[in-house]
């Protein structure tokens, strides 16, 4: 979708971060002389906001009229729209703007006046411009015209027909109410000269005398009578509105000028009007359609021809000479020279002749002033970027400066003059910033693939008959209509075209001219360490012509589906077709698009998370649309490898019932009508079939971006060969380079848990490497001292919030404000645009102490985001922060009630009642401060363990490690290789070893915890080794307790020895045993004993752990039949390459169902095992004398460690963290983490990973030395309690407890630390004994009062 | 009851239905302007007596909800 150039960043975000989007300036405004900003004018003209595009037009022309007409608008020759058809029509857009707004009406914003006086020679494009200009920075300036009227060119050298008078006058006009005094008829010369005026105290002075001087054509007879100048003639006739133009009229020239001069010449009566051009009309300098009208109006042209002599009779000219030309070979300026061909002289009866070649400036005014010198051409010289000349304090510029030049190109010049001389005048560098800079290969937005040609608006014009002979202006202006069409021919070339109405719209000044102006800056920063995430982008479909998805709107990505699922995606939920509106009652969903292909994409990996997506974005389809709607996936393999990913599975199969077809879909078209979708696929039993879907999902696949790739490689950093970063199973966070990390999706395609995994473990291999330099960059804030409010009766101030329009477009904010006064105990009531700006805080702050306040209501937006910044404000004016109520008009009042306002703001105001009869109330509470213990324990000595005690050690900190085996190392002892080939015993015991050797780690063997004391921060747990018991006290603790490989009763396991767990063949890899490469035929049993009814979980290593033991197998011998009975394979990320080798390699595949298990017998030739193949759907016989098992993956259920640490276990065992997705690493219960396969089953690489995010996450506690508990929690008055105990039982946290000594003994006391302040106690206690602070009793009825 | 708006106060818990009732803001949901909302730490701190006061003082349907 086409979005504007400010758009929300994160549509699903909250806060919503906003930007706008710039690219370079675009074309036309670089091609302006004067830098214009033509989009943004051309915008606002487009949308009917003349006054606006005024505005913009003249920051930097205050002529917008004048240039609207005459202007050779060099701007449209760069426009962008050419590519499609025809240029936009600027000059004629800019023209509209300033016929539908008096520019004079246009405030302009000045300076104060200052004192220094200025003087402009001449009244010219250029003086005007810097008299405006000046008069803007405030420095008012004397203009001196040599003529009796002002405007120089403006006024004498252009007709009455192209440019009225009464537009001049206008704004002329607008330049002198600024303050600008206007000399006419005071030329310089003997009278006033250069140096009078510095004399006079002028202390600048701006020549801006224009070119006025045409040039003679130097030919016999040029100063008889009838022959005069084209610009002198034009003076005349604008000055004195007539001429004498006689009855046959040559002009020699192609310029505008030549073309004026024929024009007037024809509506002042001239009979024949002639133009004598010596080259063709293609090299003719005069616009085009000047050049047409003149021929509509009568005027006759003569190309190639020159004049050679004026013919005179009696002094008078009574014709010409002429001579035929040539085109020879192109001069200086490219056209093509202009060569007489001898002999074809001709004579041409004329009584006027007025050449028309060209101007330049006349210097005689100009003659012995210091400091001025002149070019060879005549014009003055300026340095070029200041304009001033030789002599301080005096500037020049405008044709003056530059030779004959267009008007704009003057007007820019007169801006920078006045730009100088206001330096000048400040005795500040006049040139500093001010070389123009341009943009190299400029950035563009891309002329969109289906623009449709649509033809320029037609300039209306006086027809010919009405034009005769006067001087009514001839082009007529676009009415609003055919300029707001003309208008939205621009294209937008720069997106945001800096009208910076959002500027004026922004109440709360966030966005700004300055950060507006933002640019991207390079910063170098001083770091130790390097964390690389910059995650992957999504495979993207179109160019892959068997998906049609570029083609077809009813073919879309996954990514796309999800954001119209999005309750903040384009459709607000609503689950439509976008390309017609439909609600479909067909959807598939496509798989491994982008992955597991090496045909058509080259992605040869598993991305991991698209099953899981696919799966999840079908349920809730379903759950939006209802169960009508029919969704299928088509598959090849199911993997959901994920914790609890398989129940989701089974519940969206049975449950919702989702369909999953089993087939590599080959072709998508579109149906014969309509916008739906044809699908054509085999099914497992190679019968084809056809559907017709009408939505088409395309399960995109994660691959990492070449900028990203590109990056590794400029960082020396090692890739894989799907292009993720090359890691290690035992550093998985560490790069090949040395102090370079990483996470996420760039180490391979990965799901939301495992990238914050991922994510903790990068910052631990950061932190440790930086662990000296903890604290040394921080600062601490001063807080004031807390007032004491004992006594005090409620001195209530009352804030209600507008939040811009958020509120205060729905709500009457001054009614809730003033009723607010009106309630008991409030001393001050005010309203604020935003409470949370920073000024508004400042102010709130001042307010409480000056007032005397001690407790405060805001009505504003929520509490959630908004509570702690008004807190901070609380505390800043002294007072406890829990004296404060904030409740919610926006999100629960304006936000949703925006079209009953009345309605609104009485509840706005109700809700401000009820919360000023809480808040007075309240009263201070106290935050227990906790000193953590700087030690941790570590449940487990496996792998996880392991390294999630080195990790803490590396940040410093003392760690013990409980093992309840004699030995270290877990699971990993009967580990053979990890999937990327390492040799897991040799990395084993270089860890065993670190472990053993660092100091800071004690390691318990043998031993078991027998109870658990204490709260984070502090914790007493007691260890038993043996007979031995000892307490170990410690702030942290890490679960790693690990899991065990599940010992089956089927398939003769056990009964049969040739049948063997993938342990227990790898323990035969270990030692090497020779009888292995005697096997004639080996078979691999997956799923065994997960994804069952027992088990329903994937145990997420085992396919891949098959096809590394399988390969093995293969690689000691060649001739080995091997084969994999599956369900599903699931080697998921790049594991895929392994599946991909074992095919290659001549493994056999056949897949079962749940339903119909392989049967295995023991014959006297070894293992008989029958399977029901699924495509040929008959049984087979394989024999076998190795049987391998993929057993699952159990955990300890150890439920003494889930109550010593009050830590929830699942219905499988596995431990609960605190949040699937963003919290994998820790509990809920705060101090205790999570790592390794007590979570879920998994690899070592990912064992590593989430046992230094454990660490990572342990450290954030253990760092901060002190922990602050929140005061809104229980308190039991012990007078009242009956000491039934029912919080002592109910209590989720155990935060009751009896007191055991003292005269309160057997009464109920809360532990403070580990109250969460739910309240549950408090709503149970049936002697009113309990009470939540911040949340009483009192408090919340007293709401209830106000209702 | 015809032609009388029904009165209801709400007990929200402050971490999933109050941020609710925020979400149905931020997306724009329309509803009718009779709730009156009191957030709650946790629906277990709403006693009872809370819905039995709330009903005293005239709310014609009390909702409890975390």
């Amino acid at each position: 979708m086409d979005r504007k150039a400010t758009y929300k960043k994160y549509a699903q975000a909250i806060p919503g971060a906003y930007a706008i989007e710039k690219t370079d300036k675009a074309p036309c405004r670089l091609a302006c002389p004067a830098g214009l900003n033509v989009q943004g004018y051309v915008q606002m003209v487009g949308e009917g906001k003349y006054k606006e595009a005024l505005k913009i037009i003249m920051e930097d022309l205050p002529l917008p009229g004048v240039l609207g007409r005459i202007c050779p608008h060099g701007c449209e020759d760069a426009c962008r729209r050419c590519e499609v058809d025809d240029p936009v029509a600027i000059r004629n857009l800019k023209r509209l703007a300033a016929d539908q707004c008096d520019p004079r009406s246009i405030k302009i914003d000045c300076l104060p006046p200052r004192d220094e006086k200025v003087a402009i020679i001449g009244s010219g494009p250029a003086g005007l411009s810097a008299a405006y200009h000046l008069a803007r920075k405030g420095i008012l300036s004397t203009i001196y015209e040599a003529l009796p009227e002002p405007g120089g060119m403006l006024r004498v050298g252009i007709p009455d027909h192209r440019l009225p008078p009464g537009i001049l006058d206008q704004e002329i006009e607008l330049i002198t109410n600024l303050g600008v005094e206007l000399k006419t008829s005071t030329p310089l010369g003997p009278d006033l000269s250069v140096d009078d005026l510095f004399n006079e105290g002028y202390e600048a002075v701006y020549l801006a005398l224009g070119s006025h001087k045409g040039i003679e054509l130097g030919i016999p007879g040029e100063k008889s009578q009838g022959v005069r100048q084209g610009v002198d003639f034009l003076r005349e006739v604008n000055l004195k509105g007539k001429a004498h133009v006689g009855k046959r009229l040559a002009i020699i020239g192609g310029g505008n000028v030549a073309i004026d001069v024929s024009r007037s010449a024809v509506r002042l009566g001239a009979e024949e009007v002639t133009i004598l051009y010596r080259r063709t009309r293609a090299e003719m300098p005069a616009w085009e359609e000047e050049i047409q009208a003149a021929e509509a109006e009568g005027v006759k042209i003569v190309y190639l021809c020159a004049p050679q002599e004026a013919l005179t009779e009696e002094g008078h000219i009574v014709g010409v000479r002429c001579i035929r030309m040539e085109l020879g070979e192109p001069d200086s300026s490219g056209r093509r020279r202009p060569v007489p061909i001898p002999g074809s002289e001709f004579d041409m009866e004329i009584d006027q002749l007025i050449p028309a070649i060209g101007q330049r400036p006349d210097l005689s005014a100009l003659d012995d002033i210091e400091g001025l010198d002149f070019t060879r051409w005549g014009t003055t010289e300026v340095d070029p970027v200041t304009y001033e000349t030789g002599r301080k304090g005096l500037f020049a510029g405008g044709d003056l400066q530059t030779g004959p030049w267009v008007a704009i190109g003057a007007v820019a010049a007169g801006r920078e003059a006045a730009e100088s001389i206001s330096r000048y005048l400040d005795g500040r560098d006049m040139a500093e910033g001010r070389t123009p800079i341009a943009a190299d290969n400029p950035q563009y937005r891309p002329i969109p693939e289906d623009e449709t040609p649509r033809a320029r608006a037609k300039m209306p014009e006086l027809s010919l008959k009405k034009r005769g002979r006067n001087f009514e202006e001839v082009e007529l202006g676009y009415d609003t209509e055919e300029g707001g069409y003309e208008a939205g021919r621009c294209l937008n070339c720069g997106y945001c075209c800096e009208c910076y109405q959002c500027v004026e719209a922004c109440g709360a000044d966030a966005v700004t001219l300055e950060t507006h102006a933002q640019q991207s800056e390079k910063l170098e920063l001083n770091v130790g360490s390097i964390i690389l995430a910059p995650g992957f982008q999504p495979f993207d479909p179109s160019e892959f012509e068997t998906y049609n998805y570029a083609n077809h709107p009813s073919i879309i990505t996954a990514m796309e589906f999800e954001r119209i699922l999005s309750a903040s995606g384009p459709t607000t939920g609503h689950l439509i077709r976008m390309s017609d509106h439909k609600e479909p009652k067909k959807i598939a969903w496509l798989q491994c698009v982008g992955s597991r292909d090496i045909n058509r994409c080259d992605h040869g990996y598993c991305s991991s998370a698209c099953c899981m997506y696919a799966i999840k974005e079908a349920v809730i389809a379903k759950e939006h649309a209802g169960d009508d709607l029919d969704c299928a996936v088509f598959f090849m393999d199911i993997r959901t490898h994920g914790k609890d990913f398989e129940r989701y599975y089974d519940d969206a199969r049975e449950k919702h019932g989702i369909r999953f077809v089993r087939s590599r879909v080959h072709t998508i078209d579109p149906a014969d009508e309509g916008e739906d979708v044809v699908i054509k696929y085999a099914d497992e039993h190679g019968n084809f079939h056809e559907e017709t879907f009408d939505l088409v999902v395309l399960s995109v696949g994660l691959e990492t971006a070449p900028d990203v790739a590109a990056l590794a490689r400029e960082m020396d950093i090692e890739l894989t060969e799907g292009e993720f970063c090359q890691t290690s199973s035992f550093q998985p966070a560490a790069t090949s380079r040395k102090g370079v990390y990483v996470c996420g999706a760039f180490t391979g395609p990965k799901d939301i848990p495992q990238s914050v995994i991922e994510a903790s473990s990068a910052a631990t291999e950061a932190g440790g490497l930086l662990s000296a330099a903890r604290g040394t960059l921080t600062r601490s804030r001063e807080i004031p001292e807390e007032r004491t409010i004992v006594g005090e009766r409620p001195r209530i101030g009352v804030f209600v919030c507008q939040c811009g329009i958020n509120i205060g477009g729905v709500v009457d904010v001054g009614s809730v404000r003033d009723y607010a006064a009106s309630l008991p105990y409030v001393e001050y009531v005010a309203d604020n645009l935003y409470s949370c700006s920073q000024d508004t805080q400042d102010a709130m702050t001042q307010v409480i102490k000056e007032n005397n306040l001690n407790r405060i209501v805001v009505a504003a937006c929520t509490p959630k985001t908004h509570e702690p910044l008004f807190q901070e404000t609380l505390i800043n004016a002294g007072l406890n922060k829990y004296l404060f109520e904030m409740t919610n008009i926006r999100n629960q009042d304006s936000w949703v009630h925006k079209d009953e306002p009345t309605m609104a703001t009485d509840k706005a105001k109700d809700l401000v009642r009820m919360a000023v009869a809480k808040v007075a109330l309240l009263e201070p509470l106290k935050e227990v401060e906790v000193d953590v213990d700087p030690k941790a324990l570590v449940v487990g000595g496996g792998i996880s363990g392991m390294v999630a005690a080195r990790s803490l050690s590396a940040q410093g900190y003392d760690v013990c490690v409980v093992e309840k085996s004699d030995t270290l190392g877990g699971q990993a002892l009967n580990l053979f290789k990890t999937w990327k080939d390492e040799d897991i015993q040799k990395n084993l015991q270089d860890l065993i070893r670190a472990v053993d050797a660092d100091p800071r780690i004690d390691i318990r063997l043998s031993t078991e915890l027998t109870k658990v004391d204490g709260f984070v921060g502090s914790f007493a747990t007691t260890l038993r080794t043996g007979e031995k018991e000892d307490t170990f006290e410690h702030g942290v603790a890490v679960i790693a307790a690990g899991a065990s490989e599940f010992k089956p009763d089927e398939y003769r396991y056990g009964e049969d020895p040739r049948v063997v767990t993938h342990q227990e063949l790898d323990k035969r890899f270990m030692e090497d045993d020779p009888s292995l490469r005697d096997i004639k035929d080996a078979v691999f049993i997956q799923c065994v004993g997960s994804r069952d009814e027992e088990r329903p979980y994937c145990s997420r290593v085992c396919c891949t752990h098959s096809m590394e033991s399988a390969l093995h197998l293969k690689e000691m011998n060649p001739d080995m039949n091997v084969s994999i009975l599956y369900r599903d394979i699931r080697t998921y990320g790049e594991r895929e390459y392994l599946y991909r080798r074992a095919r290659a390699a001549g493994i056999l595949f056949f897949r079962y169902s749940r339903d119909q298990k392989p049967q295995v017998r023991t014959t006297d030739h070894g293992l008989e095992i029958e399977i029901v193949d699924s495509i040929l759907g008959r049984p087979l016989l394989i024999r076998a004398d190795l049987l391998s098992l993929a057993t699952a993956i159990v955990p300890y259920k150890d439920e003494r460690l889930a109550q010593f640490f009050k830590i929830p276990m699942n219905a499988d065992g596995f431990f609960v963290e605190a949040h699937a997705k963003l919290g994998p690493s820790e509990f809920a219960t705060d101090g205790v983490f999570l790592c390794g396969m007590a979570h879920y089953p998994k690899p070592i690489d990912e064992s590593v990973a989430q046992a230094q995010a454990a660490a990572s996450r342990a450290v954030t506690l253990l760092a901060r030395k002190h922990i602050q508990v929140s005061g809104t929690i229980a308190e039991v008055n012990p007078m009242l309690c009956s000491s039934c105990g029912v919080c002592v039982e109910l209590c989720p946290y155990s935060a009751p407890s009896f007191i055991e000594e003292g005269h309160f003994s057997g009464k109920a006391e809360i532990n403070s630390v580990l109250c969460k302040g739910c309240g549950l106690c408090v709503a149970s206690c049936r002697s009113g004994a309990l009470n939540l602070k911040g949340f009483g009793t009192d408090q919340i009825m007293a709401m209830i009062n106000e209702i | 009851m015809s032609g009388r708006e029904p009165k209801i106060t709400t007990f929200l818990c402050n971490w999933c239905s109050y941020g609710a009732a925020d979400l149905a803001g931020v997306s724009r949901f329309q509803y009718p302007p009779n709730f009156r909302i009191i957030r709650v730490p946790c629906s277990a701190r709403v006693s009872p007596k809370f819905i039995l006061s709330a009903f005293r003082h005239g709310s014609d349907g009390v909702w409890v909800s975390g």
